[in-house]
């Protein structure tokens, strides 16, 4: 698969022009704790991308269900961005988590999180706030964690770091896992996919799309619940 | 729309590897930006009584945590003011010119400012960096490390993977997981397998930090080196660290007697969306005066994992050089990268490797993947096994110390089997799940993962969670190895244990011979000053460099 310099183009274009606003306005914040970045636009609160709805309900609160697993997705998920580096809808991203976590008996509570856009302190703060104490936590592009509440946060149960292999099979089994966790099981974790020559062709294009994403950050914003729904 | 007529050459250049790998254009402002960008600082200095007041056009008021440290810990006030006034011409042209000892020129280095280094080496091309090289590693005599991964977490075949490569001549192994909770096993079997394929064989763990340091105390592991340090305060913040934190780590190794360095790379501020558009090369030059100042002996860089971002830009393979070179001016060890995949293109993946394998660094390789790369739980090293007779007849064209050895295949199914078997009597003695006499056959003729069948993940999970709350240490395993009759290996584990209380190895670029010797920059330090000083390959060790098994021997034709 190539690199879409469509959408590579774009990025590029989107930033820089958040980039000239910030200096036309001489906004010259200090970059290295407040860094709610004026360069991207306000996101909506409530986004529908092909097949799914998402609305924010409100700060996200711990949770006291057993049966509940959390997951955290950033500020870009399936708004500023709609698929995956390998152009996997996010939509279908969610709709397999779910299913995967629903075969378990397990259902799962979507927060958006706003201070940091480092997946595993994403998937450990889902975790701490989670009835089960088993979060996860997906970036735009599709990398991803399975968390438990008492582990380090640098720590987890699973890591799936390589984006591009990360299909629509993993996403189900990801959901899968992740509730079988919580019911207090001991799965077999998801097989790895590995691939070496994902860094050549991807991790240029993986800094680009970070950088946007990181754009999206509010360190003093409380994460929101997320009602979901699928149409 | 009609296509145009296309050029059948240019048709088959679009097909060749090369077209495979992303490249992208310069981005100044968020510092897709490999050296010399015009928004890095300029070099000045200031101090006051034996204070720096001012660095780089920032006063100390202005200072970064990262900019702090590096003013109070990694500059020789006493010798800023004179170093500060050479120009950036004459400092580089002192780093190739032969006359100039590497003392001198750590002097100068270890006084200037990190805008002032970077500077430096934009003045120098990539020959005159590697002469540069030659002179400024500090260890003499160059090594090699290689990872050791199985996309299974495979133990047994860990062990066997750990033994070829150590029999191959790596001196450092390095190992890492798919599945976290793996960890454990992993430790153990590059423990039990490196010691098999070379007594005196450094391993590590590449992990979680605190349980790096906890696997090291035990004596699962000898030394650590993913301990990563950023150049801009946003990424450091984000890992939940400060400088303070990690020199205070660096000293929790040191008290324990455990070899450690620290990793740092250009393009990771980038990669992770916190450059403040200051050049890759800038930020990797703090991250190595954070590393001098922490007292650290040593640094992993060359980009490493975000090899994809500075190879994609212009100049970015030159900036690479750059920070190995940075690294070994300020008196530390270097492990110089080469260890992740960057390129489809055999051309582009030899030619990144040239700089650091010509003139020779302390680890050429941090490291080179001694599996097949799909096995690679790095996410693929530039080099791995299966271009392991290119690397042999590279050291041999050119008559270069690479650090490995031609080896027979009898001789590396018998390193292999041992160390199966091995692992496969520590497990039974410490209660694990049973490693089979199958398994062990398995393991000692794959050549990947691939070839072998699978374990029962959970009952090894929950095993090696005990491994972990039961305590095991070196002391266990050596006990076990050597009631189950494998007498020399447990030697070998107790013979590393002992490093740990003499503390040799702590020394600048060690590694451990296997008569216990240390060999370190104090006991081997680099001499080199022009030709007939230096390194001199011993006829010993060029007969066995030109003794590649395949080649045809005049007395057979």
């Amino acid at each position: 698969m190539k690199i879409n310099p469509e959408l590579l183009e774009k990025i590029v274009r989107e930033v820089l022009a958040g980039m000239e606003t910030e200096i036309e306005t001489g906004g010259k914040s200090e970059p290295s704790l407040s860094n709610s970045s004026p360069s991207n636009p306000p996101l909506p609160a409530s986004e529908t991308v092909a097949g799914v709805q998402m609305t924010e309900k409100g700060p996200a609160a711990r949770g006291t269900d057993p049966k509940e697993i959390v997951l955290a997705v950033s500020p870009a998920f399936a708004t500023a961005f709609k698929t995956t580096i390998v152009d996997i809808p996010h939509s279908s991203v969610l709709r397999q988590v779910f299913a995967g976590a629903e075969e378990e008996g397990i259902h799962i509570r979507v927060i958006r999180v706003y201070h940091t856009a480092d997946v595993a302190f994403m998937a450990h703060h889902a975790a701490r706030i989670s009835g089960s104490g088993i979060g996860i936590g997906i970036l735009s592009r599709g990398t991803s964690v399975i968390h438990q509440r008492d582990l380090n946060p640098l720590s987890n149960l699973e890591l799936f770091p390589q984006s591009p292999v990360i299909d629509l099979p993993t996403f189900r089994a990801i959901g899968k896992n992740a509730a079988k966790y919580a019911k207090g099981e001991s799965p077999t974790p998801v097989p790895t996919n590995n691939d070496p020559m994902a860094r050549p062709r991807y991790q240029g294009l993986a800094a680009l799309l970070h950088n946007k994403e990181a754009g999206f950050q509010d360190r003093s914003k409380a994460s929101q619940e997320l009602s979901v729904s699928f149409e | 729309m009609a296509d145009a007529k296309r050029s059948k050459r240019f048709e088959i250049l679009e097909k060749r590897p090369v077209h495979l790998d992303g490249f992208i254009g310069e981005w100044i402002e968020v510092g897709l930006y490999a050296m010399g960008s015009p928004q890095d600082p300029k070099p000045s200095i200031k101090i006051e009584g034996d204070k720096i007041v001012e660095m780089d056009g920032k006063s100390r008021g202005e200072f970064t945590m990262i900019e702090q440290f590096v003013a109070d810990y990694a500059i020789n006030v006493k010798n800023a003011r004179e170093a500060m006034a050479k120009s950036e011409t004459e400092i580089a042209r002192m780093l190739v010119d032969i006359n100039v000892s590497r003392e001198e020129c750590i002097k100068v280095f270890t006084a200037l400012t990190p805008s002032k280094i970077a500077r430096v080496m934009e003045e120098m091309n990539v020959v005159e960096m590697m002469m540069a090289m030659q002179k400024m590693r500090c260890r003499q005599t160059p090594a090699n490390q290689a990872h050791v991964t199985s996309a299974k977490d495979h133990p047994v075949m860990l062990a066997a993977d750990a033994a070829e490569a150590t029999f191959r001549g790596f001196k450092e192994i390095e190992t890492t997981v798919g599945v976290v909770r793996y960890a454990p096993f992993n430790a153990l079997a590059l423990l039990v397998g490196g010691q098999v394929g070379r007594r005196g064989t450094l391993s590590q763990d590449a992990l979680e930090e605190a349980f790096e340091l906890q696997v090291g105390m035990r004596g699962l592991t000898s030394y650590a080196e993913t301990v990563s340090v950023y150049g801009t305060e946003r990424v450091f913040v984000d890992g939940d660290d400060t400088p303070w934190s990690k020199a205070f780590l660096a000293s929790a190794y040191a008290s324990r007697g455990l070899k450690m360095r620290f990793t740092s790379g250009t393009g990771s501020e980038v990669q992770m969306g916190a450059a403040e558009g200051k050049s890759m090369l800038y930020l990797e030059t703090l991250c190595v005066m954070v590393t001098k100042g922490a007292g650290v002996q040593g640094l992993q860089n060359g980009s490493i994992s975000c090899i994809g971002v500075p190879a994609a830009v212009p100049s970015g393979l030159r900036a690479v050089t750059a920070e190995n070179l940075i690294t070994m001016c300020l008196d530390l060890e270097v492990a110089s990268g080469n260890d992740q995949t960057f390129s489809h293109s055999d051309q582009r993946r030899t030619a990144r490797t040239m700089p650091q394998f010509l003139p020779g660094t302390d680890w050429i390789f941090s490291g080179y993947s001694s599996t097949p790369n799909y096995d690679n739980m790095f996410a693929g090293s530039n080099w791995d096994i299966s271009d392991v007779d290119d690397y042999l007849a590279l050291q041999r064209d050119f008559k270069v110390d690479g650090g490995l050895r031609p080896v027979k295949e009898e001789d590396v199914v018998a390193v292999r089997n041992k160390a199966a078997r091995a692992m496969q009597a520590v497990f039974a003695e410490l209660g694990f799940p049973p490693i089979t006499d199958e398994e062990v056959e398995a393991c000692t003729y794959a050549n990947g993962s691939k070839d072998i069948g699978d374990r029962n993940i959970p009952e090894d999970l929950k095993a090696a969670e005990r491994l972990m709350k039961d305590a095991v240490t070196g002391v266990d395993v050596a006990k076990a190895l050597a009631k189950r009759g494998f007498r020399d290996v447990a030697e070998s584990i107790i013979l590393m244990m002992r490093q740990r209380v003499a503390g040799d190895y702590l020394q600048t670029s060690a590694w451990v011979g296997s008569d216990g010797t240390v060999y370190s920059a104090v006991n081997d330090p680099n001499t080199y000053m022009g030709p007939g000083t230096g390194y001199k390959m011993s006829e010993e060790r060029w007969e066995e460099i030109k003794a590649i098994p395949w080649a045809i021997r005049a007395e057979d034709v």
